[in-house]
């Protein structure tokens, strides 16, 4: 596979055989640009991301190829990246197939794996799938990793739904906190968490867990984000508690830091302010809509067909809060959000709607 | 399930970064606390911990109808850094929330309490105007994050009694390397006079390694808090009648 390319690396057999071999002229000029760019590669690390067809993991792989300690880069999804990826080795392989995973994680032998395949449910699948893609990615990529000799370190993406929202929960939960999650979502962060931290033991390697706030950005899916881009914004009226979130590319910024500074521990990401869900719909002018108890059966329905499916960590973070102290970000990964909570909800509400173009022709 | 995986997650180096990373982190805090004012906070938005501006002036703005707080002491507080103010209370008193909102609008700092309930929809009122859960880590993840906090012993019902200082609670604050201050308060069930005296940082009588620190350090503070009581006197001292010109008493 040449480097300086985004393309399939033979994951596609397929799609391989029917494209021509590719011919060289017997005296091809030599190209200085990719000769330069092999010597580089050569003095860094084998960097293996997984879901970097996700909004979250493309922008990963596009900031780690811009560091300067990042030789090969490689990548894995079920979908393809969003973004062009200069350097990247996508490969295309569903969650589902544990050997080619394996095969592929183990020839790339990484130093540093970056595990950012995780569905959020609701978020690009019903709960149930993501639940289900989650845990064989999961297993497959931690599992073949643990194969790899050069494997040094292992940065894995969470979240603090970890935490849980229980009665008497920790209003803003430090990464000491005990981990007690209280939705589906945050039993799935729980364990991946617990599969990477028992693999980084038993093969001796390091093992961060980047523990991020609801992540919201533009083209992000996030269950949380569709809820409060609706015209009408459910509240709870007796509590209607304060969360926090953090933008995608401060999240995306986090873990690439976890992955150069070889974070060993679990760590809070999340934007500095919080904001209500009636404080969000007034910044966002949106008509909010107070619920007492039996209504929010209601109202998941209506939501649910309105397209904006509410799972239950997003209607535990509008019941209880989703909360995190993000004190020792900076100390443990030397970089803090560029955008606060409140930055990221009036950023939310300036997304460009769908623009519909009638088409210049009409055919019919 | 979730206490399962409480008890299993163990990262390979989490045990022996632990102890150094918070030690770090405290300093961090420390360097990095910026004091909020009373005054320059948005309304319409909540900070790190829930609490909103414009609900606490507005409940501050009502407060007044209620109590006519006199604080002293407010200068042994630390201007930057978060300190742990132990009040002595009485059943529906609610000194540690009077406490609070006085001693707010004096510092011109946000000042929260603990001792907020955990169920809508008390808990999540008291909540916004700056109320903690009743938790030694939730207390130490304020403090360490540089804000002042005031807590109230166990309530007594008389009046120059304090009652037990919870000492979990003030270990929270040993944890976060942060001050702990006695306040005396008085307050009438039926009069708005209200008092609240803060008195100089409580030291344990001896230098302790282990949860004997917490223990003493929680002993003193209950002591100090009897002597600054001792020393403010009752809210109201005599009758009416040892006001009058006639009675003899204050030179007349």
């Amino acid at each position: 596979m040449p480097l300086g390319s985004t393309a399939p690396a033979g994951d596609d057999e397929s799609l391989a055989q029917a494209m021509p071999a590719p011919t060289r002229a017997a005296a091809e000029p030599i190209n200085w640009r990719r000769v330069v760019l092999a010597f580089m590669v050569m003095g860094g690390k084998r960097v293996f991301v997984s879901g970097v067809g996700g909004e979250l993991g493309t922008t990963i792989a596009g900031l780690l190829e811009a560091e300067d300690w990042v030789g090969e880069l490689s990548g894995i999804d079920a979908d393809p990246p969003r973004h062009r990826l200069h350097r990247t080795v996508f490969h295309r392989i569903h969650p589902d197939e544990h050997d080619r995973i394996v095969q592929t994680v183990a020839s790339f032998n990484p130093h540093v794996l970056v595990h950012v395949g995780v569905w959020e449910p609701d978020a690009r699948a019903a709960p149930e799938a993501a639940a289900t893609l989650t845990d064989q990615a999961a297993t497959s990529i931690l599992g073949a990793a643990a194969e790899c000799s050069a494997l040094e370190h292992v940065v894995v993406r969470s979240g603090i739904e970890i935490y849980g929202r229980a009665r008497g929960a920790l209003t803003r939960p430090s990464e000491s906190a005990p981990i007690a999650p209280t939705s589906e979502w945050g039993r799935t962060v729980a364990a991946i968490e617990h599969t990477a931290a028992k693999v980084g033991e038993r093969v001796g390697v390091s093992v961060g867990a980047v523990r991020l706030a609801p992540v919201l950005g533009p083209h992000v899916p996030s269950p949380l984000g569709r809820l409060l881009r609706q015209p009408g914004v459910p509240f709870s009226v007796l509590a209607d508690p304060p969360f926090a979130v953090i933008e995608d590319r401060d999240a995306a910024r986090a873990i690439v830091s976890a992955a150069r500074l070889g974070l060993a521990e679990p760590v809070n990401v999340v934007a500095s302010g919080a904001i209500t869900a009636l404080q969000a719909a007034r910044r966002g002018r949106r008509v909010p809509i107070p619920l007492v108890g039996p209504d929010w059966r209601i109202a998941r329905g209506l939501s649910h067909l309105l397209g904006a499916p509410i799972p239950d960590h997003v209607s535990e973070a509008l019941h209880r809060g989703r909360l995190a102290d993000n004190g020792r970000m900076r100390e443990l990964l030397g970089v803090t959000p560029d955008h606060g909570t409140i930055d990221v909800i009036d950023r939310l509400y300036h997304w460009p709607s769908i623009v519909h173009q009638p088409a210049r022709i009409k055919v019919a | 399930m979730a206490n399962t995986l409480g008890r299993v997650v163990n990262f390979p180096v989490r045990a022996t970064a632990a102890r150094a990373g918070a030690a770090v982190s405290r300093a961090a805090a420390d360097f990095n606390a910026s004091v909020v004012r009373l005054t320059d906070e948005q309304a319409g938005v909540v900070d790190d911990w829930g609490r909103d501006p414009g609900l606490v002036r507005t409940i501050i703005r009502a407060s007044r109808l209620r109590w006519d707080v006199t604080v002293g002491g407010d200068q042994r507080l630390p201007r930057r850094k978060g300190a742990l103010i132990v009040v002595n209370a009485r059943t529906r008193a609610l000194a540690p929330i009077f406490s609070a909102l006085a001693l707010s609008e004096v510092v011109d700092r946000p000042v929260r309490f603990v001792g907020r309930p955990d169920t809508a929809p008390i808990g999540p009122f008291l909540r916004r105007i700056g109320g903690l859960l009743d938790h030694p880590d939730e207390l130490a993840g304020a403090l360490a994050g540089g804000q002042l906090v005031i807590m109230g012993a166990a309530h007594d019902e008389r009046t120059r009694r304090v009652g037990r200082v919870d000492h979990a609670l003030v270990g929270a604050a040993l944890a976060a390397g942060v001050q702990v201050f006695p306040a005396a308060t008085s307050s009438s069930p039926i009069g708005r006079e209200a008092r609240l005296e803060i008195g100089a940082a409580s030291r344990s009588p001896r230098k302790r390694r282990g949860p004997l620190a917490e223990l003493e350090l929680a002993d003193q503070v209950g002591v100090d808090i009897g002597l600054l009581l001792a020393e403010m006197g009752e809210i109201r001292t005599g009758t009416p009648l040892d006001w009058l010109p006639l009675s003899g008493i204050g030179g007349a």
